[in-house]
């Protein structure tokens, strides 16, 4: 099934969504331009973690099923994501928020003190998205680059405040262990996300994370702790009496907090990461879940419903949800291609899609609904990420994802691995079968870069041909090329580099003598 | 100076002070030279621990006379009930293991070096009304006191065996 998706290729708004990510992953440090949420302080969806993370699992979901020959349309955007997501913008509210006080457990703020390293304690959903992204990359990419001693280092020194500089060093291997541990002394209950508070959802990456360590490395972790986090949750259940998905629990009283109000994040979140090892679970609740959340619009577009908020303390509560975005990547996971498509009709008729720099993105809006009722209120999350996520996505691709891994062959097939910035791979698959490497490519006039491709692991397959719709483009051997058509194709250390002229788009294949 | 916060290179196990039970006083340099596996888990426990005492002591069986480069430990989460008596007496059915208790604290504490998880839970078929849910993981320590690897309750006691056989190879 994931192998049709791969046939058939992108779309331009599939591939419209990958270049924003691009582009966003592109920004200076520090420059957060499109990604700044309404609430303050890194401390909701609006968060700039969850939009790397959320951005990092599209990508990872469109190469592994729609794009799974071309790695280099999506590694260096991982690199640069995770880049991002140790900077200490991103992470320095845990300095805060590991004091507590939450109103959830204002009872324990004698019991917490400050704490700068942003792993160490609690905080799962921002160190299990470090813990998945990396390990991701290394299972997609066959890189271990994220396992040398301290490759991922948070460290954080001001001129003008803060004292001695601050370091804390880890590696996939050295933040999964311990975030695996922490699974183990919760009795797989979960890692707490602010003090005392454990999310159901908030631990989904780190099973993510866990999975792709076993895949890497080995071992059977993830399947240790759903079985053990299956056992923990039975206690008090996963999801209350009106059918929805609890939110979370607190450490200290063990009591559950009911998604009372059916706020449409929880159940969407949930659901969409929990469906990669808990998928009959998940597929069993979804219909009376989703169907209290969506609602019909006009002309077979679907809107969701959102409760009001109560204020809290007499405080307004200013967050993103994220929900349109949430319910909208869910349906994606469940297959649900008629809300999906009723979600993404609503999404560009009424959240004004924006196309920048040859992306795609739906920019913040914070007005709830326009004079005639209908919702146009879009956070950065949802509108830079989670529209473009549901749209890469396939039925069960996190599930697929997750369970059924790549062969080992696959990182021997010929692969496109790198691509200059104004190229469109719209088409990249290796057939071992007839051991031919299909690809559409477009060379854009928008954006700068030398027009260039280069294929990986083809000079080692023995005799090659190059056509372009039926045209003979060149043909070799080892280090020999004979070019015979219209493109520039060399070879260049151990890469197989072709060059597009300005506006080149056609399909090509790269065919190797059977072996 | 920095502040340089490096995880541990393992962040499992550490020192103990505790009694076994014979009831004399050990600690954890009793152990130093030999491999030392180690489970927690209490002596009114019904399913768990009797399956994973079992379990590994098939295991140790397999390695025939590598098994005395091996000491098993069973480690009380229960201090109140599990006296070193109430220990000698469940560990007849598992002589190959050496039972450790003490003060609560003690017990706390080298529950927190090894990151491990108990709780009391009701349960109305225990005796007490109550049972403990506790991690079921098997700790491999090194010669040197060190985490070298462990052992869930899904391992079989032949996959047990094996990996033991290799981990006492290497050194």
């Amino acid at each position: 099934m994931s192998t049709d998706y791969a046939s058939a290729g992108l779309d331009k708004l599939q591939l419209g969504h990958i270049r924003h990510f691009d582009n966003l992953s592109r920004q200076p440090p520090n420059e957060w331009a499109l990604m700044k949420g309404k609430g303050y302080g890194q401390e909701d969806f609006g968060g700039f973690r969850f939009q790397l993370a959320y951005m990092a699992y599209a990508l990872a979901l469109a190469h592994r099923h729609r794009l799974p020959a071309a790695p280099g349309v999506f590694k260096p955007v991982f690199q640069r994501l995770i880049e991002k997501i140790l900077l200490p913008e991103v992470w320095m509210y845990w300095r805060d928020v590991s004091r507590g006080g939450s109103i959830f457990n204002a009872h324990l703020a004698d019991k917490y003190s400050e704490e700068w390293d942003p792993v160490r304690r609690d905080n799962i959903m921002y160190g299990a998205y470090v813990q998945s992204m990396a390990l991701l990359y290394n299972y997609l990419f066959n890189d271990d680059r994220y396992a040398k001693p301290g490759a991922l280092t948070f460290q954080f020194w001001s001129y003008f405040w803060g004292g001695q500089p601050k370091r804390f060093e880890y590696d996939q291997n050295s933040l999964n262990d311990h975030i695996y541990w922490q699974m183990v002394e919760s009795g797989y209950l979960g890692v707490a996300c602010e003090p005392n508070c454990i999310f159901q959802i908030c631990n989904q990456p780190a099973i993510l994370g866990f999975r792709m360590h076993d895949l890497v490395n080995g071992g059977s972790s993830a399947e240790e702790v759903t079985r053990g986090y299956e056992q923990a949750w039975k206690d008090f259940g996963r999801i209350g009496d009106n059918g929805h998905y609890h939110i979370m629990i607190t450490e200290d009283a063990k009591t559950v907090r009911q998604n009372m109000g059916k706020a449409p994040w929880v159940d969407a979140w949930v659901g969409a990461l929990m469906n990669m090892w808990n998928r009959d679970f998940v597929h069993q609740h979804y219909p009376r879940q989703i169907s209290d959340l969506v609602k019909a619009g006009e002309n077979d577009a679907l809107s969701i419903n959102v409760p009001a908020r109560p204020e809290i303390m007499g405080q307004r509560i200013v967050t993103d949800d994220c929900d349109f975005g949430w319910v909208t990547a869910w349906t994606s996971e469940m297959g649900d291609a008629e809300r999906l498509q009723g979600l993404l009709a609503h999404a560009d008729r009424y959240m004004a899609p924006v196309w920048r720099e040859g992306g795609l993105y739906y920019p913040r809006n914070d007005r709830i609904e326009d004079a005639n009722g209908n919702r146009t209120l879009i956070e950065p999350m949802s509108g830079n990420v989670l529209l473009g996520y549901a749209r890469l996505n396939i039925p069960d691709g996190l599930w697929r994802l997750y369970n059924e891994p790549w062969s080992k062959a696959h990182f021997e097939e010929p692969a496109i691995t790198e691509v200059s910035s104004d190229i469109d791979i719209w088409r990249a698959v290796f057939d071992p079968k007839v051991n031919k490497l299909e690809m559409i490519v477009e060379r854009r006039d928008d954006i700068a870069g030398d027009g260039s491709i280069r294929l990986s692991r083809a000079l080692s397959r023995g005799r090659w041909s190059m056509i372009c719709e039926d045209i003979e483009i060149a043909h070799g051997a080892a280090g020999d090329v004979v070019v015979t058509g219209p493109l520039n194709v060399s070879i260049e250390k151990n890469y197989l580099v072709i060059r597009f002229p300005r506006g080149f788009s056609h399909s090509c294949a790269v065919a190797f003598a059977a072996r | 100076m920095n502040e340089v916060g490096l995880p541990p290179a393992s962040p499992i196990g550490g020192s103990f002070d505790l009694v076994d039970h014979h009831g004399r006083r050990v600690t954890d340099a009793a152990y130093r030279g030999r491999y030392v596996l180690i489970f927690f888990g209490f002596t009114n426990c019904r399913v768990v621990c009797p399956r994973a005492l079992t379990r590994l002591s098939a295991a140790l069986d397999l390695l025939g006379p590598l098994a005395d480069r091996v000491q098993p430990l069973y480690i009380t989460v229960d201090p109140d009930r599990d006296t070193p008596e109430a220990m000698q007496v469940f560990l007849r059915s598992y002589p190959r293991f050496v039972g450790l208790t003490g003060s609560k604290e003690q017990i706390d504490r080298v529950k927190g070096e090894f990151r491990v998880f108990a709780r009391r839970i009701s349960d109305p078929d225990d005796f007490d009304g109550a049972t403990i849910r506790h991690t079921a993981i098997a700790y491999v320590m090194g010669p040197d006191g060190r985490y070298v690897s462990h052992f869930t309750d899904t391992s079989s006691s032949e996959e047990t065996a094996d990996r033991l056989r290799t981990l006492l190879a290497l050194a």
